[in-house]
């Protein structure tokens, strides 16, 4: 490679300006001009041939580069107003139709004395095996030591992870809050168990040939069973709720159109009601109570508010 | 027995005069025969296995409502994953112009449907109403990642199959029925868009198999936003591992060269680097939730598989050292990439890393129990499962029915059009009358 230190410049505006540097120098640059083309290429002493860019090039990539930069600029807002935009209509849970209510359910863990009346009602009154039961009670510590009751049945939750991973769509929201199971749709692949943080789901894992032990104290089946490999879940009644509104009567406060788990309880520590009625009773109790709610850092959004005993909250 | 065997074929090939080398014999060896049974009785095994199962539900499983998901999960996550070679090597030849991978990809487009339609076998055995096996087809929840997942695997189930199709049409009699011969070579141009198509689908499904576990909030192990990508990382790495052993193993037993030695060389540092970009990712992935981590609920899951399950120990030398990290050099050293020995090793240590990651995956977040209560009792129990006999012979139908198939695959159909014999120092023979490819 010949090297031109003081090569004549083909054009005034060529970048290469600094080749009066003595050769000896290591970082040294050598211009080879070759005439036809605009571009120039620098030889360095150790023979690498590196590419300068053309005015044009150069203006080009300026011009480029800043629009780019002024592109992103103003669209970063209109994009993160979007992004908020979907983030928040995001049809995770499609609501189906409109309703003007949201059932929901208050359980007094302060008050509840793990009599297990209402896991027995739910099971005479939607026909459920002992290790199939909707509605569960389990014991357990508060941090000051002493021992509660918790039952948990389908909490019915807002943004339902079941109700977003269903293959089939068999399981749905109703517009009034509902998490409900279409028995006809749903293929049993068991994903709805997988995602639910609560474990409110049961499969049907037999074909159901027993004799449900609660049936009659406990009342009787308003439902049918249902087949074999289809999971099942909690329904807050809804039987009992469509039936009822259907008559003029209002859930949550006539025992025909209010969850079995709901009348039989002894001690008055579970109720039912509209989320939506300032004046249900559900609503009253949240509005005069300190509540939670099960695993709210998941943000499941769920329907069911527990009375928190000493010592939890 | 594989020496028994190299005898034999090697006396074969010297029985034969040297004009009718590669002509097709009507003949079955006797090891053919002994391998090909014992793919039968593993077929009826599962076959019956599972009308048990379809007769009496999955109660006879040991899966519960706590662990719904087990071995056969298992089998359907690797079998998909196990397929990625499909569309790994089809976009390969079509899309980013590696003619020469065209000698091995016909081999990945049969393990793909072979691994895919496992797959299928799997799910329909593990859904509770077999019966409506076609639901997610009719009722769409284009939320769920598993709907998008049946459908890719549905829609690329039938991209594999018209793939597959010029090649049964050209190796069997159907060649002479002129409609199906127009529609085998209408579907050979088609090529490159079956490929796209492949790949785009399987983009989507095999990182989505991750994301069935990545998404759910509710338990810390899967959660991650690095689950969809190392689940493609790795099918990329065992699909195309498997697609490797398979064509060497045919290879030896039918004692041919099937694919040129430097686009087997080619294709195993491809494997290659999937396993070290799999690595990268999975160290980062064990970084960010594990050793950084403070999460409590992180710190216990880990707590309780070190406690409970030997699955720290299967992750560390079953998926990482001996599944990816050991293959990957073998893959890229070429000394030891040019020993065939050595590339079936690492072939079958990417595969059974792979389905010991899926197990692990799968059990591990089912093990570590929910805890919903706002109590501080430690009330949960830790959920156990080892699958019941029945689960496992299902599990050999699917087996059986992909081995048998790619058994007779390779038999009978032109799955290596570029396969040429050895002569008896294991060197290639030229054999000018047999067409090499059919384009």
């Amino acid at each position: 490679m010949t090297q031109q230190p003081e090569a004549p410049q083909q054009s005034d505006t060529n970048p290469v300006e600094h080749t009066s540097v003595p050769l000896d120098a290591p970082e040294t640059l050598t211009t080879e001009i070759q005439p036809s083309l605009p571009r120039t290429e620098v030889v360095t002493k150790q023979g690498q041939k590196l590419k300068l860019l053309s005015r044009a090039e150069f203006m080009t990539l300026l011009i480029g580069g800043g629009a780019t930069f002024v592109l992103a600029a103003t669209l970063s807002q209109p994009l993160d107003t979007f992004a908020r935009e979907i983030l928040r209509n995001r049809p995770t849970e499609p609501h189906e139709g409109e309703s003007p209510h949201r059932w929901g359910m208050v359980i007094d863990l302060s008050k509840c004395i793990g009599c297990d009346y209402c896991v027995w009602a739910c099971q005479a009154t939607n026909d459920t095996r002992d290790d199939m039961r909707w509605n569960i009670r389990v014991e357990d510590q508060t941090r000051l030591g002493t021992t509660f009751h918790l039952t948990r049945p389908c909490l019915h939750c807002h943004h339902a992870p079941c109700v977003e991973v269903c293959p089939v769509a068999a399981t749905y929201h109703r517009a009034d809050g509902l998490v409900m199971m279409d028995y006809d749709k749903c293929i049993g692949c068991r994903y709805c168990q997988t995602a639910c943080p609560y474990g409110a789901r049961q499969f049907n894992w037999r074909e159901r040939t027993d004799e449900n032990p609660r049936v009659p104290d406990f009342g009787t089946p308003e439902i049918p069973r249902r087949a074999r490999g289809v999971v099942e879940k909690c329904t807050f009644c809804v039987h009992r709720i469509d039936a009822g509104l259907a008559r003029g009567l209002i859930p949550g406060i006539d025992e025909e159109a209010t969850p079995a788990c709901i009348n039989i309880c002894p001690v008055t520590a579970r109720y039912f009601g509209d989320l939506n009625d300032p004046n249900s009773p559900v609503s009253r109790i949240i509005n005069t109570h300190p509540t939670l709610r099960l695993r709210e850092d998941l943000g499941t959004d769920p329907s069911v508010y527990y009375i928190p005993p000493e010592g939890l909250l | 027995m594989a020496a028994n065997t190299n005898l034999q074929l090697q006396q074969s090939v010297h029985n034969v005069p040297p004009t009718q080398v590669g002509v097709k014999k009507t003949r079955f060896s006797r090891l053919f025969l002994i391998w090909v049974g014992f793919l039968i009785v593993l077929l009826a095994l599962g076959v019956i296995s599972a009308l048990y199962v379809l007769i009496n539900g999955l109660g006879v499983t040991n899966l519960t409502d706590e662990l719904p998901w087990g071995l056969w999960i298992t089998v359907d996550l690797s079998s998909i994953a196990l397929g990625a070679g499909g569309f790994t090597l089809s976009a390969a030849v079509y899309i980013f112009g590696l003619k020469r991978y065209e000698a091995i990809a016909r081999a990945a487009v049969l393990v793909g449907l072979l691994g895919y339609s496992s797959a299928m076998i799997a799910l329909f055995m593990d859904i509770g109403r077999f019966d409506r096996f076609y639901h997610p087809i009719i009722y769409w929840n284009i939320h769920s990642v598993l709907w998008e997942i049946t459908m890719c695997v549905v829609l690329y189930s039938t991209v594999l199959v018209i793939e597959l199709l010029p090649i049964i049409v050209e190796s069997t009699p159907l060649h002479r029925i002129k409609i199906l011969h127009k529609v085998a070579h209408f579907v050979h141009y088609l090529a490159p868009v079956l490929a796209l198509m492949g790949m785009a689908l399987s983009l989507l499904h095999q990182s989505s198999l991750g994301a069935t576990y990545g998404i759910l909030t509710a338990r810390p192990f899967w959660y991650s936003p690095s689950a969809p990508v190392l689940f493609i990382l790795s099918a990329v790495a065992a699909g195309v591992s498997l697609t490797l052993l398979v064509t060497l193993i045919s290879g030896k037993v039918m004692h041919k060269e099937m694919v040129p030695s430097d686009v087997i060389e080619s294709v195993a540092r491809l494997a290659g680097f999937a396993c070290l970009a799999y690595l990268y990712l999975k160290l980062w992935s064990w970084l960010a939730t594990n050793y950084y981590s403070k999460v409590p609920e992180q710190q216990l899951g880990a707590d309780i598989l070190s406690r409970y399950t030997p699955y720290n120990y299967t992750f560390w030398f079953g998926e990482v050292v001996f599944g990816a990290l050991i293959p990957a050099m073998f893959f890229l050293w070429g000394r030891l990439r040019r020993n065939q020995n050595a590339l079936v090793l690492a072939c079958f240590m990417v595969i059974a890393g792979l389905v010991i990651n899926r197990w692990n995956m799968t059990l591990s977040g089912f093990v570590i129990p929910l805890d919903w209560s706002p109590g501080v009792g430690d009330i949960f129990p830790v959920n156990h499962y080892a699958p019941a006999l029945v689960e496992w012979g299902v599990a050999l139908l699917v087996i059986g029915y992909s081995w048998l198939a790619f058994t007779l695959g390779v038999r009978f159909l032109n799955i290596y059009p570029h396969a040429r014999p050895l002569d008896e120092y294991g060197h290639p023979i030229d054999t000018p009358d047999k067409p090499t490819a059919s384009h």
